[in-house]
């Protein structure tokens, strides 16, 4: 009898298993055509007043595993939740950490129950209105808050950033000091002699490539938009439509003079011995301890150098040796931006939005981390930034794309595979190979570049000069 | 009446017979052969069949999905990475049959009695229990100039000079891995062959050894005609094996200079560059590419072992043994 009951009950169950986990097909599609309810807006939205009724918890996803724990040196994640806490009692902040955040992310996303705040990974822009609550237009949301473009869909804002970098290069002082270098670079040129004279003078390393982590390869992609053009228009209108963009434009400038700096220094040696054996972790000590001359990344690293060993005040940083016109720019560009969760109840919308809020213009989290100010008028800049200010490096904002072309990058970028700003570590992988086999010259790496970026653009249709 | 009957009756028995032993037998079977197949289904052939659907889409994980046709195939064989890719495994191939020549010795030479054969069996096969990330990490150290290797190269009389880069030199780099793949595995390859010899009857060697039979003939016409399906079996799974080598050059060189193998080369089209469709169809071009090596395979194999089959080993050792024992009893 039991039995009986046991095996009907069973299968029951599985019959019941099947069918659901074929049922729950529908509900994973984005649901693109949701109904826009009137929601709250970041604008209206006052710390410390708005909200002060609500009683929620929410989860918030990011990258940032190291803050999680307790002996991070900077303000770790707990810090900052009580300090919110202090302000709203009853809202509970939940935060969850992700290791490998570019591709997990997107998995979490895609599979639906990840939480109300999310940092937005690499999705399409127009994909976001299926999945991210729009913060409100770009003219309202740009009065409280800079680089909001990363993002932006519709007229509508879907990110606002946690902080953001500049661009430089981060460097040993006191290896530059042995070297005899007492003026920061400011062209290719001296940068090439400053690097020779380290080999020379020095014990150190000039510049570490750090070619076998990969990822940060892709930095040098960075440097090719405002830093090497000035333009704020350079990445998400003008590149788009040119045809051959890794050309030699004659003045020094432009993507083939940034390329062409890491060409020279692998060609010339001043690059560590073997590439393919580099190590990352290891690399920050090196370059904390003199034994490294400059690594090319981005602002975020310069906190990382000094917390990796004894010697925090011989870390600089520099911006990088170009120069455009007779001055020095610096592309500023959003780090991970916080998404809101589009189907999420209004009440955790409106706490998690408070929280975005809060982080940005209360936390300071932007300038503990060594970021450019994200509040809209805040002035306040970290000391990594003081050879910007110095030397008045005027730091671009890469302006959206025109309406219709907001995917357009990414179309590009996918069917080039030159992924620029975004996981391109193969294409700068190959050209270090290159300039160190001696067996292909730098300009035709650069017209393979041009040629895949124009076939890219016929292949979509995509006018071009 | 009577139909009606009959039918009340063979309703009554269906619930009868459902509640009978046999019945009760039939629906417990149902049951338990559900679950696994169902699991085999969701977990298995589902997302087969998901994945060869996505190689006719031109598709990223999120958004939108447009229906290519066979474009991605297309794409496939005209990319000059895939087929270099492809060749990349040759160096692994070749690893694979120095692996199992390496492993096939060891095995024989510690199923005789040798003394700490269980010590040696031990280190052997230690490499294999350990993860394959470490493995990857513990030769990128080793690799790395002036560490490991170079200094016990040193040791032995080579200047730091001469040493080439092993993993910067694109004419080596992919021997150094195929090196780190072979330490990894052979232990395991070994542990195997090691256990089909056990199962050799001992009197075998003893008659072979009357009949003035040495160690090497011994091991051509008594060990090796014996395992011969083991042999088989691990050829095959190296050659699969070798060719979706993966973990290695993914951790020690993340792919780059010259070493990116073909589950490399897919794994950076379907996860950088996110085209999810092309990377679907080079998962099941290489699919066919191993049906086709271990139909090959089988084929090739049943030439040069006639018959490999189990049944007809195992008949055939039994026939051999009644031999040796009737020439024992001579």
């Amino acid at each position: 009898m039991d039995w009986k009951k046991f095996t009907r009950i069973g299968v029951l169950a599985i019959v019941g298993i099947s069918t659901a986990a074929c049922g729950t097909k529908e509900a994973n599609e984005p649901a693109a055509a949701k109904e826009e309810v009137s929601r709250i807006s970041y604008a209206d939205i006052k710390l410390g007043e708005t909200g002060k009724d609500i009683s929620t918890s929410i989860k918030v996803l990011n990258q940032r595993t190291d803050m999680l724990k307790e002996d991070y040196p900077g303000t770790s994640w707990n810090t900052y939740v009580q300090r919110f806490h202090e302000m709203y009692p009853d809202i509970q902040v939940n935060i969850e950490g992700i290791t490998d955040y570019a591709e997990d992310s997107l998995l979490r996303l895609q599979g639906g129950d990840w939480g109300d705040i999310m940092m937005i990974p690499e999705v399409d822009k127009s994909d976001l209105p299926a999945y991210f609550l729009s913060y409100g237009s770009q003219e309202e949301v740009g009065k409280e808050t800079n680089y909001i473009t990363r993002w932006l869909f519709d007229n509508q804002v879907y990110g606002i950033p946690s902080t953001a970098v500049g661009r430089g290069i981060v460097y040993n002082k006191k290896v530059f000091e042995q070297a005899g270098i007492t003026t920061l670079p400011t062209s290719p040129e001296a940068f090439i002699e400053a690097l020779s004279a380290i080999k020379e003078k020095t014990d150190a390393i000039p510049l570490y490539t750090n070619y076998a982590a990969g990822w940060t390869m892709v930095a040098w992609d960075d440097y090719i938009s405002g830093t090497a053009t000035g333009n704020a228009k350079y990445i998400n209108q003008i590149l788009l439509h040119t045809k051959a963009p890794f050309s030699d434009p004659g003045d020094g400038t432009h993507g083939y003079q940034v390329y062409k700096l890491l060409y020279d220094a692998v060609k010339l040696g001043l690059t560590e011995e073997d590439f393919t054996t580099t190590d990352w972790e290891g690399s920050k000590g090196m370059l904390n301890s003199g034994e490294i001359g400059c690594m090319v990344l981005g602002s975020w690293a310069y906190s990382q150098m000094q917390q990796a060993g004894p010697n925090p005040q011989d870390i600089g940083y520099m911006p990088f040796p170009l120069t455009v016109n007779g001055k020095q720019y610096s592309s500023a560009s959003p780090d991970y931006n916080f998404g809101i969760n589009i189907n999420s109840s209004p009440e955790n919308q409106t706490a998690a939005m408070i929280f975005v809020k809060w982080m940005s213009e209360e936390s300071g989290f932007s300038y503990h981390e060594g970021g450019l100010p994200i509040k809209a008028g805040d002035l306040e800049y970290p000391e990594v930034y003081q050879s910007f200010l110095e030397n008045n490096v005027e730091f671009v904002e890469d302006e959206p794309a025109l309406e219709g072309e907001e995917d357009l990058l990414n179309i590009l970028n996918a069917d080039s595979e030159l992924m620029l700003f975004s996981g391109g570590n193969e294409k700068i992988q190959t050209l270090i190979e290159h300039a160190a086999n001696g067996d292909m010259e730098f300009d035709a790496i650069m017209e393979e570049w041009n040629q895949r970026w124009s076939d890219a653009q016929e292949a979509n249709g995509v006018e071009a000069k | 009446m009577k139909q009606v009957a009959v039918a009340g009756r063979s309703r009554k028995t269906f619930t009868q017979w459902l509640k009978s032993r046999k019945g009760q037998q039939a629906i417990i079977i149902l049951a338990f052969t559900f679950i696994p197949l169902l699991l085999l289904f969701t977990f298995t052939y589902l997302p087969f069949g998901e994945m060869v659907k996505f190689s006719f889409y031109k598709m990223k994980y999120v958004g939108k999905r447009e229906f290519v046709g066979w474009d991605n195939y297309a794409a496939l064989f005209q990319r000059k990475g895939v087929v270099s890719a492809l060749k990349l495994s040759l160096y692994y191939m070749l690893g694979a049959v120095i692996q199992i020549l390496l492993a096939l010795y060891l095995a024989t030479i510690l199923s005789m009695k040798v003394r700490g054969g269980n010590l040696f069996k031990g280190l052997m096969f230690f490499p294999y229990l350990i993860n394959g990330i470490a493995i990857g990490f513990i030769f990128k150290f080793f690799y790395t100039r002036g560490f490991v290797l170079d200094t016990v190269l040193q040791w032995c009389g080579f200047s730091l000079e001469n040493l080439p880069f092993w993993l910067r030199d694109q004419s080596i780099n992919n021997w150094s891995l195929v090196a780190s793949s072979v330490w990894r595995y052979f232990g395991q390859n070994m542990v195997l062959f090691v256990g089909a010899i056990m199962s050799v009857d001992d009197t075998l060697y003893e008659a072979a050894e009357l009949d003035g039979a040495n160690k090497f003939q011994q091991f051509k016409y008594i060990i090796l005609p014996s395992i011969k399906t083991i042999v088989t079996l691990n050829i095959i799974l190296s050659i699969t094996g070798s060719l979706s080598a993966f973990e290695a050059p993914y951790v020690i060189t993340g792919g780059a200079n010259g070493t990116g193998t073909y589950f490399v080369v897919m794994n950076t089209i379907a996860h950088t560059n996110q085209k999810v469709g092309l990377a679907s169809a080079m998962a099941v071009f290489l699919l066919v590419i191993i049906f086709a090596c271990t139909i090959l395979q089988k084929v090739l194999f049943h030439f040069i072992f006639r018959n490999a089959s189990a049944d007809d080993e195992s008949y055939a050792a039994k026939k051999r043994g009644r031999r040796a024992g009737k020439e024992k009893l001579v």
